[in-house]
């Protein structure tokens, strides 16, 4: 087991899919990630060295993740909201904001389109 | 540049944002100005319209609307919706 930002992964996953567990954290980021610390992409949890792992865990504190990079885009959205414009107003009642058609096929906004948006 | 490149959101830059011509007043000290009444609701929010009073159709009537710092760069017509809610009724 090896600790990233208090998050346990097992020593055979790839460092590159660890890091993009973290909310906010893509392959594009991730990518210059490794590369910044001269990780080779395809490299093992369990192949770091617990200094790199340390040097991780700092440049990840430094960024915006996880819940900060949620509070963002639900701070987006209520700005859109309080402001009173369509796209706010759509976001309140859970319906598609860009004028997509709401006869069918609504699911995705259903889920995701929501004051306080979780994902 | 850039407090321009915040008008155009995803507009080219030669461009620029899109401004309609509309009959703005600075208000005198201690004068009152009535609204400004527009159908031009794709026109954009420039910096110089915040606190001013506007009335935006939308299709029907005139929506009051007094623009903030937060309305900066968004559209007129965001802000007077045209659909009416569906409300199921027997």
């Amino acid at each position: 087991m090896v600790q990233i930002l208090g998050v346990n992964f097992h020593e055979l996953k790839l460092v590159k899919k660890a890091l993009e567990t973290f909310y906010a954290l893509g392959p594009r980021t991730s990518e210059r990630i490794l590369a910044k610390h001269y990780i080779h992409p395809r490299a093992k949890m369990g192949s770091l060295a617990p200094k790199t792992v340390t040097a991780l865990t700092a440049e990840l504190s430094t960024m915006k993740i996880e819940n900060d990079a949620r509070k963002e885009v639900q701070d987006n959205i209520k700005r859109l909201r309080d402001m009173g414009t369509y796209r706010g107003k759509r976001h309140g009642q859970n319906l598609p904001v860009r004028g997509q058609r709401t006869r069918t096929q609504i699911w995705t906004a259903r889920k995701l389109n929501k004051i306080e948006r979780r994902g | 540049m850039q407090p321009t490149r915040f008008l155009l959101k995803n507009r080219s830059v030669w461009k620029g944002p899109h401004i309609v011509p509309l009959p703005i007043v600075r208000p005198e000290a201690g004068k009152k100005i009535a609204p400004i009444r527009t159908q031009a609701r794709s026109a954009t929010i420039l910096p110089n319209f915040v606190g001013l009073k506007f009335q935006i159709h939308n299709g029907k009537v005139y929506h009051d609307v007094t623009i903030t710092e937060d309305m900066v760069g968004h559209k007129l017509g965001e802000f007077a919706q045209t659909r009416k809610p569906f409300i199921w009724k027997r």
